[in-house]
């Protein structure tokens, strides 16, 4: 049972992402608040989750030309250097500690989504 | 600030949230630099091709001191493969706004779960 649950919602997470709709936390809310997983490990399994989608988008857009090499050459160290030191830094805190600042994190990507450019009619 | 250094800061930064939150570092990284010279398109493409690998290392981190066992994120990850699918089948039918903005309140509800 549990399995089918979990199941079921990495497919509706799955089908929303292709179609633009999640920005990587939908599945790590659903985790936490729906069904019940530990902070960690939600966060640990839907970093996993995101990867092979990004990895067939990112052929699509490397094929398409539309990666910025200049940018990725600037933004790439700092960004695989900082996940590191974060990861490490949420698996050795108490994830109590990480709860605060990831409530206000939230809050902030909600309200960007709202006023962001994709979200307004037609 | 340059497009150079603007692009390392928003890197580090959409780096952190991926590592301390588990994701996200998507929406960190695009707001910051949607004042840069890249298209939309190129904009969004070049945000995944640096939040792709500070995924890879912040779950390879993940993996390694927090336990987390694989056969636990495989029904997640086969239901991720079957809606990408799915999704990408029904592409273009369902307009993602009211979605969008549901999710949006959703993520409300969550911050406001989280801070209480």
């Amino acid at each position: 049972m549990r399995w089918a649950a979990a199941f079921l919602c990495g497919a509706a997470c799955g089908t929303l992402s292709a179609w633009g709709v999640g920005g990587g936390t939908l599945l790590l809310l659903v985790m936490t608040l729906l069904l019940g997983v530990d902070q960690r490990t939600a966060q640990g399994i839907n970093l996993l989750f995101f990867l092979p989608t990004a990895a067939s988008a990112l052929l699509c857009h490397r094929r398409g030309g539309y990666l910025d090499r200049r940018t990725l050459r600037c933004a790439v160290p700092a960004a695989v250097l900082a996940a590191a030191g974060g990861a490490w830094l949420a698996t050795a805190v108490d994830p109590a500690l990480l709860r605060r600042p990831f409530g206000i994190y939230l809050l902030l990507s909600g309200l960007l989504l709202l006023r962001g450019p994709g979200n307004r009619g037609s | 600030m340059g497009d150079d250094a603007r692009a390392r800061l928003s890197g580090a930064l959409a780096g952190l949230a991926n590592g301390i939150f588990g994701g996200g570092g998507g929406m960190v990284f695009l707001p910051l630099m949607s004042r840069s010279a890249l298209s939309g398109r190129q904009l969004f493409a070049t945000c995944v091709g640096v939040v792709f690998p500070a995924c890879a290392v912040s779950a390879g981190v993940y993996l390694l001191r927090a336990s987390i066992s694989p056969a636990e994120a495989l029904p997640y990850l086969l239901g991720g493969l079957s809606g990408g699918f799915l999704g990408g089948a029904l592409y273009g039918r369902v307009s993602p706004l009211w979605l969008r903005r549901l999710f949006a309140a959703f993520l409300l509800y969550g911050g406001v779960r989280y801070l209480l």
